[in-house]
């Protein structure tokens, strides 16, 4: 056969090229900075979440009314036509499929439904762990912690899945002589005598751009004014004065959601003897600071912070950085990083967390400033 | 006109804040003098103070100087980076002005850096020489 008689047909419009491309970027963003970069890179990772569920719901209407191969109802199939063409395959009878064969429209969705979980339980880990995003407001620590290990498994599933139907993209193009990789970027395959075609359709753009745009709008809506809603379990009450003056004269006034009652206990009835330095203060104020503490210590607030250094160093208890979390997570930053100018001491944590006076530590609010002359 | 009203509005504005605080300082100052009987304060005993190294006190603050800088017209820090603004009068106005915040650092910083209180002289002598700068 030359190339001159080869007709080529149309099977992928250009939205499920997109589509099929963008969330081969997307994923792969966010599998690459969720697997192997540091949680300072939350923001991209959290982008490229977002970036995917929107595509996902573009993908979920073409579905409905798109064209012919790209529509749920004409590729997906029930497990008969399966266990039909898997016989097919092995007697090697099997005619090809232009669109989905109905194995590679099971894998369409688990993918799909795969990244869709993915979406879900990453946005009520980042809502239970950090508290942010628009489900904040709704979900515990405890619950945000147990979804992200589901968040994780799921992951690895899905990367599962892509090599498998990277497999079977490549074992079918060689089963029916055909590139499905160029297929997928120029949209034609060959025309070929008993092919299995579906019965053609009218796609509605249109109708499925408003329906998009309208559900879009419906969601960034309601996603901004959930995120703005008071986070679960984070006080937002103001700063005892008295603490944001007496305690913020040598370091930044310390979140009291850092340390549980019991350590900010001992730390106010030692400060003639604080961390090497005398800071004792007159006994009213040493009241009043202790009881807005005990009302706003680790123990009666949600975020990540409050929990991880409520396990104290029993043999420093009043000492953020000497906490068992703490010295694991900033382990790989060197010591002589701590002491240079302007950081000065490990204490110092809003020269390189911005948020560290809200208590609420984001990874993505890190940066390790430069080193300036002293 | 109206222009040269505000500057005199504000220049006058100034001068009473600094008078004000002038007023507050020599009140604090003359307060340690009546505590310590005497007529008058060094500011070169405030300065061997300032610079003095020692070991009385707790280890990691042996010196005035240790967070103020040895030249006290500078921006110093604390041990966990902060930004202490400059002691010297003519650079921070505001320094020694509020009887209960210099007494509250004074007692602190004496019994950090010294291990003991400061007397009404070495108090009255530091102040002098952070105004002598
Ligand atoms: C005179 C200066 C000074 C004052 C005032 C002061 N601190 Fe401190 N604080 C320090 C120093 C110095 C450290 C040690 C930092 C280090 O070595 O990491 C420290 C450390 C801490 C830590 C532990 C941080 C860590 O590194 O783990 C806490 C918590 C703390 N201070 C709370 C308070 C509270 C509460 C008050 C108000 C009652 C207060 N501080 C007032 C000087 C001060
Ligand atoms: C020299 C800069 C620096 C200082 C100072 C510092 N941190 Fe960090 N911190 C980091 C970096 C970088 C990370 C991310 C580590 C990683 O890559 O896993 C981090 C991670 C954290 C995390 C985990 C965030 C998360 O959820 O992943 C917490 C909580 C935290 N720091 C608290 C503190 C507290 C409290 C202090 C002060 C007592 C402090 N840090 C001081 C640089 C710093
Ligand atoms: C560990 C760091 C440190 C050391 C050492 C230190 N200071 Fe200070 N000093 C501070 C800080 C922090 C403040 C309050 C911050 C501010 O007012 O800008 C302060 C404030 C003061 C004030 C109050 C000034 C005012 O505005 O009224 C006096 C007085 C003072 N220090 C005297 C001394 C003397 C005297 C010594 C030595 C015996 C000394 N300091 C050593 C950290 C230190």
């Amino acid at each position: 056969m030359s190339q001159t008689d080869t007709k080529t047909i149309p099977v992928w419009d250009i939205f499920i090229r997109v589509f099929h491309w963008t969330l081969v970027l997307g994923v792969s963003t966010a599998a690459v900075s969720g697997f192997l970069l540091r949680p300072t890179w939350i923001s991209l990772h959290v982008w490229a979440g977002t970036s995917a569920a929107v595509l996902l719901l573009a993908r979920l209407l073409w579905g409905i009314w798109g064209s012919k191969n790209a529509r749920f109802a004409g590729f997906i199939k029930g497990p008969r036509e399966v266990i039909k063409h898997l016989k097919e395959l092995r007697a090697g009878t099997a005619a090809r499929h232009l669109g989905h064969n109905p194995l590679g429209a099971l894998m369409i969705v688990a993918l799909l439904g795969t990244v869709f979980l993915l979406l879900l339980t990453g946005a009520t880990a980042l809502g239970g762990v950090f508290k942010t995003g628009p489900l904040g407001f709704l979900f515990s620590y405890d619950l945000g912690t147990t979804i992200l290990r589901v968040h994780y498994v799921l992951a690895i599933i899905l990367v599962l899945l892509v090599t498998l139907h990277i497999l079977g993209a490549v074992f079918e193009g060689m089963r029916t002589k055909e590139n499905l990789v160029k297929a997928m970027i120029t949209g034609k395959k060959e025309a070929r005598e008993s092919d299995h075609d579906l019965p053609e359709v009218s796609s509605r753009p249109l109708w499925v751009t408003l329906v998009f745009g309208a559900t879009l709008a419906l969601l960034v809506w309601g996603g901004i004014w959930f995120s703005a809603k008071p986070p679960f379990g984070v006080p937002t009450g103001p700063m005892n004065p008295t603490y944001a003056e007496e305690c913020s004269a040598c370091h930044i006034a310390y979140a009291p959601s850092l340390l549980p009652a019991k350590n900010w206990g001992t730390l106010m009835s030692q400060l003639d003897n604080h961390f090497g330095e005398d800071a004792s203060l007159d006994q009213k104020s040493v009241d009043e600071i202790t009881t807005w503490l005990f009302a706003n210590a680790a123990d009666s607030v949600d975020t990540k912070p409050a929990h991880v250094f409520s396990r104290t160093n029993p043999t420093y208890p009043v000492a953020i950085t000497e906490t068992p979390f703490w010295k694991n997570t900033h382990r790989t930053i060197p010591d002589a990083v701590f002491t240079r100018a302007p950081i000065y001491d490990n204490g110092n944590c809003n020269a390189c967390h911005k948020d560290a006076e809200s208590g609420a530590f984001y990874p993505a609010n890190i940066s390790i400033p430069k080193e300036t002359p002293q | 006109m109206k222009f040269k009203l505000i500057i005199a509005t504000t220049a006058v504005a100034l001068v009473g804040a600094v008078v004000a605080a002038n007023t507050q300082r020599d009140a604090i100052l003359s307060g340690y003098a009546a505590q310590a009987g005497v007529s008058g304060f060094s500011a070169d005993a405030g300065r061997q103070l300032f610079m003095s190294q020692n070991t009385g006190g707790k280890p990691a603050t042996p010196s005035c100087s240790t967070c103020h800088t040895s030249d006290p017209r500078n921006v110093g820090h604390t041990r966990v980076g902060k930004v202490i603004q400059p002691m010297a009068v003519s650079r921070n106005p505001e320094r020694f002005t509020d009887p209960a915040k210099v007494e509250k650092w004074f007692g602190r910083n004496c019994r950090s850096v010294l291990g003991r209180e400061c007397t009404p002289t070495e108090k009255g002598n530091f102040i002098t020489y952070m105004m002598s700068l």
